[in-house]
């Protein structure tokens, strides 16, 4: 009887850690990403659209 | 619905960057008041050119010294009325990112949120303006390499090593083109015996002043009042006496250069002698700053392609990538 209690529980814990390794895993996913979509929003392909807008501005004024 | 709104609230300029649009407001940080209504009379262009023109009941004021508000009621009425020549209403209310000094305080930061947000901004959020200068001067800040960025405006002097999207090394001076202007004031009231206007000084300043000596370099005529007679009057500056005006001011400016340059990782240091620095903010635009920093640095300077824009183009690329941008803000990272 004893040995089944500490089965379940052994296993219970397994289970939980489990879950909470899933769990974290992925917000470490979400903060690469998060990284990852800071560094593309910076590119200068990502730029581009603001300086072509200025130069327009610029031209406008001209 | 409104669009949201990128704001260079600068010393002497103000410029707003509109989400999907560009810029579309760029006007000196002026307001002229009556004096005993309190009532404003007019803002930016037309303010500025009131100012020490005005009859004693009218105060033409910039209500920003140092980067810093100097004035909360005012600069809040300043904002309200920039945001509503923009299309902003009380039923329109967007999302404001406004770039700020660096080395701005928590206090000096909670007065230009509640500006904005009390002038009609749903969320207003902060960004520092060497950052913001960065992106917008279009250099490779998503790359691992060393990014120097110098940014003189009216009050601050600011330079920032950036990489991988974020300020690495900071240093920041209470020290801008009005100083320039201030010293020139006060060094033709001492030697000359006249008394000059802030709009005159900065006349001379984009006329003969120069942190280097150049070859085609010429004379400037300067009309002020004399401070013995009280009568008009007129004397000739030369260069080399402007340079010798402003030379503690440049060399505050390029002191607070060296100083960053010192904190900087080895590893990035040596990609400023391949790529250099680059030179924002309209107080860069003074004659051989570029030479004389790079004079006392052995480091390269280049001028931006948009030394005025520069800092508006970068907080207007944050709301145009506002999600992805967001952890660029100040609060998000304090």
């Amino acid at each position: 009887m004893l040995v089944t209690i500490i089965i379940i529980v052994v296993v219970a814990l397994v289970v939980l850690l489990v879950i909470i390794g899933m769990r974290r895993r992925p917000r470490q996913d979400e903060g690469m990403q998060n990284f990852r979509r800071h560094i593309d929003a910076l590119s200068p392909e990502a730029r581009r659209e603001v300086h072509d807008r200025a130069r327009r501005h610029e031209e406008g004024r001209n | 619905m409104a669009r949201d709104l990128a704001i260079d609230l600068g010393t002497a300029n103000t410029l707003v960057y509109m989400k999907g649009k560009g810029i579309v407001l760029n006007e000196p940080s002026v307001i002229a008041l009556n004096r005993q209504t309190g009532e404003v009379l007019a803002t930016g262009r037309e303010a500025w050119q009131m100012i020490g023109r005005t009859p004693g009941y009218i105060v033409a004021v910039r209500p920003l010294r140092g980067g810093a508000i100097t004035d909360f009621e005012i600069t809040e009425r300043m904002i309200r009325l920039l945001l509503q020549r923009v299309g902003v209403s009380r039923f329109t209310r967007p999302k404001v990112v406004i770039c700020v000094p660096s080395a701005i305080t928590e206090v000096e930061r909670r007065a230009v949120t509640d500006a904005a947000r009390r002038a009609g901004a749903a969320d207003a959020q902060l960004i520092e303006q060497p950052m913001a200068a960065a992106i917008g001067a279009d250099l490779p800040i998503d790359e691992p390499v060393g990014n120097m960025v110098i940014d003189i405006g009216g009050g601050t002097s600011e330079t920032a090593v950036i990489s991988l999207g974020g300020i690495v090394a900071l240093e920041a001076v209470r020290v801008g083109s009005f100083d320039i202007d201030a010293a020139i004031q006060s060094y033709v009231r001492r030697e000359h015996g006249i008394a000059v206007g802030e709009r005159t000084a900065e006349e001379v300043k984009v006329a003969i002043g120069s942190a280097e000596p150049a070859d085609d370099e010429n004379q400037a005529e300067v009309r002020g009042r004399d401070l013995m007679t009280g009568l008009p009057k007129t004397v000739i500056l030369t260069p080399e006496e402007i340079r010798f005006a402003i030379d503690d001011v440049v060399s505050s400016i390029v002191s607070s250069v060296v100083r960053c340059l010192a904190k900087a990782p080895p590893e990035l240091a040596q990609d400023f002698l391949v790529r250099g620095m680059y030179l924002v903010g309209g107080g860069g635009l003074l004659k051989g700053l570029a030479q004389r920093i790079e004079r006392e640095t052995q480091v390269p300077v280049k001028m931006s392609n948009v030394p005025l824009e520069a800092v508006v183009l970068g907080a207007g690329h944050c709301i145009e990538h506002y999600d992805a941008l967001k952890s660029m803000f100040m609060g998000a990272r304090r």
